[in-house]
Formats: C-alpha cells, sequence, structure tokens
C-alpha cells in the first residue's frame, strides 16, 4: 500500500482540477488549505507550478510541472502494481459515464410537450425524482470508487467528495448537482480527468 | 406467426406491439416507398425474454421462417458464400429512446441472429436504459420491438451513402428540405457525429437520382403526417432506400412557422394549427437568436446545447481566455472540455466544442453557468493559435457570434433578433386572439393557451 505523498497530491489536483485557488485544492485533496499553501510555494520555487493573476486566474501546472506530474504519477501507479486494477475500474467507469451526463441534463434540462426547456426547480416533484436517481447511481459509483481506492488509496477522495455533493443535494443546496466547483457533476468529471491522467491516456 | 410480423403495407399493428420504428417503417411500405426487406420480433417477445430471462418457446422457429422469407424476397441466402444476405438488427419500443438501445449491423450467421435479437431485448434493461425511463415516465414493462432487415450498404461504391433530412429547416422551419450526407458510409457514422457530413444539398449535385427520389419520399411522408417529417435513408450504388420516418417535431419558431405554412399550403385549418404548437414553445420566443440573412457568413454548424447568442473574440486555449477575457468578451473554442478547462469556461461568454453532444462536460458546464454554447462541430480544428472549420482558418482574436440554440458560428456581429418579433409568430397569435376573444396585451404562451382552452371545450 503506498501512501500518499502530500507533494504529489498536491501537483496532481492542479493536473485533473485545473487552474484553482488553494481552498478548491484543499477540498479536491482532503489537505489542510495551509498544507496546501506551503506545498504550493515550494512547487513554484521547483518552477512545477505557477500563479495566474486575474478574476479567473490561480495556481496552475507549467508545462515542466505537467511532464514531471506524468512522470510520477506513472511512477506510483506501477510501483503500486496497480495499472491492472485501475484499468479495469476506468472500463467500469466509462460505463458509468453517459447515464452521469445524462442525469446531469435532466437535472439542468425537462421535456415539456416534446419541448426541451431549462428545469427552473419550481416543480419539487421532478427534481425529487432525478435526485432519486443521482442516490441510484451513486450506489454504483461507489463500487468503482472502492474498486479504485483498493488499488491507489489517493482516489478514495472521491468516493467522499461525491458523498458530501450528493448529501448537500439533498439537504437542499441545489447547486451541488451540477453547478459548483465542488458539485457532483465537477468532481466526477474530475475523476474522469484524473484517470485519463493516472492511465496516460490522451483526450 | 405468433412473435413476428413482417414489415409490409399490409401490416396493421399497434405501435405498442411493434415499436415506433416498425410502425414508420410499415408507413413507408405504404407509401409505396423502397424500404428494405424485412420483420419485426414484437414487444410481446421482449416482455416474455424479460419475464423468462429467455427467448420464447417458438421464436427459433419462426426466425428460421422468417430469414427463408428474407432470402427468398432478396434472392440471396445468409451465411452464403457468394454476396450473401446480411441482416441489421435493431431496437425500437413505442417510445423514443435515442441512443439507449443496442443496434447490430452486418449480421451473417444465422446462429448469431437469436442471440442479436437477445442482446437487443437485453439492452432494454441496462441501468442508463432503466434510468432514462424513470425520468421521463416511460414505463418499465413496455419492452422494445427487434427489427431484422437486410442490410443495404452506404459504403458499397463511390455512389453510395447515408443521411437524415428533414423535409423543413427545423432550424427556422422554412420549407426547403434540410439535412446531412455523408456520401460513402454506413448509418451508424452520421448519428454517432464521429465523420464530418456535408449539407444535405450537395446530394442534389453528386446523386441527382437519389435527390429526386429523397424529395418524393419527403413529400409523400409530409402528405401522410400533414406535418414536417424526418427521415433516414441509405443509398447503394445509386438507389435509394429508407430506413426510418416519423413527425419532425419541431421546437419554438419553427413550430410556429410550419404550423402557418401549412395553412397557407390548406393542409390545416387555423384551429388544427393553433393546436399544433404547445404554449411551452412560446415560453422561448424572447430567446435571441442570429438574424439569418443573405449577409450571416457561417463558419462552423454544430448542435445548440444552450440557447442565447454570445458574441467574442475566439479563444483557444484557457490561458489566453482568461488573459483576452480582461479586454473584452470571448468566445472559448476547445477541441473539448474537461475540468481543466473551468477557468476558461468561467472566462469566457459563449462556449464551442468541435466534440460532443448536448450531454458533453461542455454542454452540462454551459448550462449551468447559463452561457451559450455550440458542440459536436465535426469539421472543426482547434489548434494553439488558430481555428480552422469548412476549409477557412481564422486566428485567436477573431470575433465570432455564436448561436446556442441553432447551433450556428458565425464571422463577425451579424443581427440579433428574437422570435417574439416574427411574422409567422405574429399571424399565429392573431388567430388565437380571434379565437379567444381576448385581444389584451398578454405574454405570447398565455394568448395561445386562452385559445386552446376554447378550441378544447368545443371539441368535447
Amino acid at each position: 500500500m503506498t501512501h500518499p505523498d502530500p507533494h504529489l497530491l498536491v501537483l496532481h489536483a492542479l493536473r485533473y482540477v485545473g487552474f484553482a485557488g488553494s481552498g478548491r485544492i484543499a477540498a479536491a485533496t482532503g489537505l489542510r488549505e495551509s498544507d496546501v499553501e506551503s506545498e504550493l510555494i515550494d512547487l513554484a520555487v521547483a518552477g512545477l507550478v505557477t500563479h495566474l493573476p486575474g478574476d479567473f486566474g490561480g495556481w496552475g501546472l507549467t508545462d515542466t510541472g505537467r511532464v514531471a506530474d506524468a512522470e510520477r504519477i506513472t511512477d506510483e501507479l506501477e510501483s503500486a502494481g496497480a495499472r491492472a486494477a485501475v484499468t479495469k475500474a476506468f472500463d467500469d467507469f466509462l460505463v458509468l459515464n453517459p447515464e452521469l451526463l445524462d442525469l446531469c441534463t435532466a437535472w439542468q434540462l425537462r421535456s415539456l410537450d416534446g419541448v426541451t426547456t431549462v428545469n427552473d426547480h419550481s416543480d419539487p416533484a421532478y427534481d425529487a425524482r432525478v435526485l432519486d436517481r443521482f442516490a441510484e447511481f451513486h450506489e454504483r459509483a461507489v463500487v468503482v470508487c472502492a474498486e479504485l481506492s483498493s488499488a491507489l488509496p489517493r482516489f478514495g477522495r472521491y468516493r467522499t467528495r461525491l458523498g458530501e455533493a450528493l448529501d448537500r443535494a439533498n439537504s437542499g443546496a441545489l447547486e451541488y448537482v451540477a453547478d459548483g466547483t465542488e458539485s457532483y457533476h465537477a468532481v466526477w468529471a474530475q475523476l474522469h480527468e484524473d484517470l485519463l491522467a493516472t492511465l496516460g491516456i490522451p483526450r | 406467426m405468433r412473435w413476428i410480423r413482417p414489415l409490409s403495407a399490409r401490416t396493421d399493428e399497434p405501435v405498442e406491439l411493434v415499436g415506433g420504428k416498425a410502425h414508420g417503417l410499415t408507413v413507408l411500405h405504404r407509401l409505396g416507398l423502397p424500404v428494405p426487406a424485412g420483420f419485426v420480433v414484437t414487444t410481446e417477445a421482449c416482455r416474455a425474454f424479460r419475464r423468462d430471462g429467455r427467448l420464447p418457446d417458438g421464436l427459433g422457429h419462426e426466425l428460421a421462417t422468417a430469414v427463408a422469407d428474407l432470402e427468398a424476397a432478396t434472392g440471396r441466402e445468409f451465411g452464403g458464400a457468394q454476396d450473401p444476405l446480411t441482416v441489421s438488427v435493431r431496437s425500437g419500443a413505442a417510445v423514443s429512446m435515442p441512443g439507449m438501445m443496442c443496434t447490430i449491423l452486418n449480421l451473417d450467421a444465422a446462429r448469431r441472429l437469436e442471440r442479436a435479437v437477445a442482446a437487443v431485448f437485453s439492452s432494454w434493461d441496462t441501468p442508463r436504459a432503466r434510468t432514462y425511463r424513470e425520468l421521463h415516465d416511460i414505463p418499465h414493462d413496455l419492452g422494445t420491438a427487434a427489427i431484422v432487415q437486410a442490410m443495404v450498404f452506404g459504403n458499397r461504391d463511390d455512389h453510395s451513402g447515408t443521411g437524415v433530412a428533414f423535409s423543413r429547416d427545423p432550424n427556422t422551419g422554412a420549407n426547403v428540405p434540410f439535412g446531412d450526407v455523408l456520401f460513402g458510409h454506413q448509418g451508424d457514422a452520421v448519428v454517432s457525429g464521429g465523420t464530418p457530413t456535408r449539407p444535405l444539398r450537395e446530394l442534389a449535385d453528386r446523386e441527382p437520382g437519389v435527390w429526386t427520389g429523397l424529395l418524393d419520399a419527403l413529400s409523400r411522408a409530409e402528405g401522410h403526417y400533414r406535418d414536417a417529417c424526418y427521415v433516414e435513408f441509405t443509398f447503394q450504388s445509386g438507389e435509394l432506400w429508407l430506413l426510418q420516418v416519423r413527425p419532425g417535431r419541431f421546437v419554438g419558431a419553427a413550430a410556429v412557422r410550419v404550423a402557418t405554412d401549412l395553412v397557407d399550403e390548406r393542409v390545416l385549418g387555423r384551429n388544427e394549427a393553433l393546436l399544433r404548437v404547445s404554449p411551452h414553445h412560446l415560453r422561448h420566443v424572447r430567446t435571441p437568436r442570429i438574424a439569418m440573412t443573405e449577409e450571416v457568413d457561417i463558419l462552423a454548424r454544430g448542435l445548440g446545447a444552450c440557447p442565447g447568442v454570445a458574441a467574442g473574440r475566439v479563444a483557444t486555449t484557457v490561458d489566453s481566455a482568461v488573459r483576452m477575457a480582461a479586454e473584452g468578451p470571448v468566445v472559448l473554442v476547445r477541441p473539448e472540455t474537461s475540468p481543466q478547462d473551468m477557468s476558461g469556461l468561467a472566462a469566457a461568454t459563449g462556449i464551442v466544442t468541435a466534440r460532443g453532444g448536448p450531454a458533453s462536460h461542455a454542454a452540462v458546464v454551459a448550462r449551468a453557468m447559463g452561457k451559450p454554447a455550440v458542440v459536436g462541430i465535426g469539421d472543426l480544428d482547434v489548434d494553439t493559435t488558430s481555428v480552422r472549420a469548412d476549409g477557412r482558418t481564422i486566428g485567436e482574436g477573431t470575433m465570432v457570434t455564436i448561436d446556442g440554440t441553432s447551433g450556428d458560428v458565425a464571422l463577425g456581429r451579424p443581427r440579433v433578433v428574437t422570435s417574439a418579433a416574427d411574422a409567422h409568430l405574429h399571424r399565429l397569435l392573431e388567430w388565437a386572439d380571434e379565437v379567444s376573444g381576448n385581444h389584451t396585451e398578454r405574454d405570447e404562451a398565455r394568448r395561445l393557451s386562452a385559445a386552446q382552452a376554447v378550441l378544447r371545450r368545443d371539441q368535447r
């Protein structure tokens, strides 16, 4: 069993999250924000990450950082002997992926008299039906997450984040379905990106 | 036969038993249009399969008989050594479940036919299909039919291909055929969106015989449905075959235009036209659209994924989108999007992707952010500083305008309108006010609803 190395966790989070502030990196990795900040400074000194100013800026990988992440994440995969298990889990993920996107679409759009209409969330019964489907989907997603975390412990974070997003959505914070940066859709998309990066599969 | 029905002009079975697709094929037969020979295994067989976990007794024998009929009709032998009969096995339920169930093409051994039918029936119960039905209020016990037809090959030679066609333009409702054609390919390539298609009009020059046949088919199908319609077709060595037909299911301004035009064409009466348009269609008439005039220079066309119009300078990377957004609106153009693109998506005023459909990552995020988006532009190439489409290359920084309803990407800043200003809508609503007797100021949907309430009351 490999223990997640905070240095690699932060570097790799920027690979699947994209440009982000330290708060989002902390949410993605489960590290404390102050620890993330000190890792980011070390990584910046090493030339692996950079900070982009502006309203939409944040921390991101440099070209060198992207190469370094690819090498280290491959090392982690191979030294844990986890390639076969992660590949199998990725295949299972790909079966679930179109269904999750269907669910997000149903959350955002609904068909009324054959007309696709923006779901304005004024019909609690419809929303409850979609959230029910999310809950049922989540039970199957958890199985894939478990396959992944038993192969590589750092993947365990996704199960927690997906579960939290669903809990929050169910308690009325509807933006945790498909809108926010910690929404079910956003976390799921990061898992997709992480799997591609981990297995070295180009998009 | 208990479990199988032939596909022919004489087949007159309810859509619940044979499914929507097979029902459409029998309509095509009755209209005298060319349909590949075939038969349908009913939804009743699917229900038996679901109940017992295996194909019903007697189906194997019926399949053998039906295949022998198919061999006689086509003069070819299933699994034969030379020019053998090959079949497709397609799903088709009573209600549309696009892309949810399986299709098997190029099947060439009789023994595999039963397995293929079982595979189609099983695909009714994949978790994804079940979720779709739960979301769309479709009962799980309907089941799907399985349609077995002799294959026709859109990839046979230079005079072969495949396509989809609407009898009228589904974006505007204008009475001109609209669609996509793919020369030298089979049908699945059009639907998957993986191969760039050509505008339907190119068929007129390259295969004039097929084009004439297609126009005739569209006209007869319109006559049957008394509405705009949609067909899927393949042409093999210059010979046209129809594979599916259904009403066009137009929405928004296009639905209004078709309803009023059909009154002018004396196909519908005014009252019937008023009932054809859903008030839901009119809730969106104030969504801005690019005004389609001769001067509009369309760079590319994809699928509208989030309605609205956005104008801005093209950025092809997240970095440049974030940088350029400081100076003015940006349209982010990407091959597809991933979480790494989130800051670019946030910075952009509109989003364009080459790949992906209405449920892709880009589409979901665009709708969450309320930003106009166009996805699935097959022939769009995006590199680090430029975008290439339809033989033209434009650099980063070029001004473009995108329409997230029609899927158009136009160069420059064309005029933007809302269909509330549309002449066809004015006419329809005047008819509505005459029927309801209410001429006060109200929104469009309420004016139509009032007229429909009167008409429905009178129908009772």
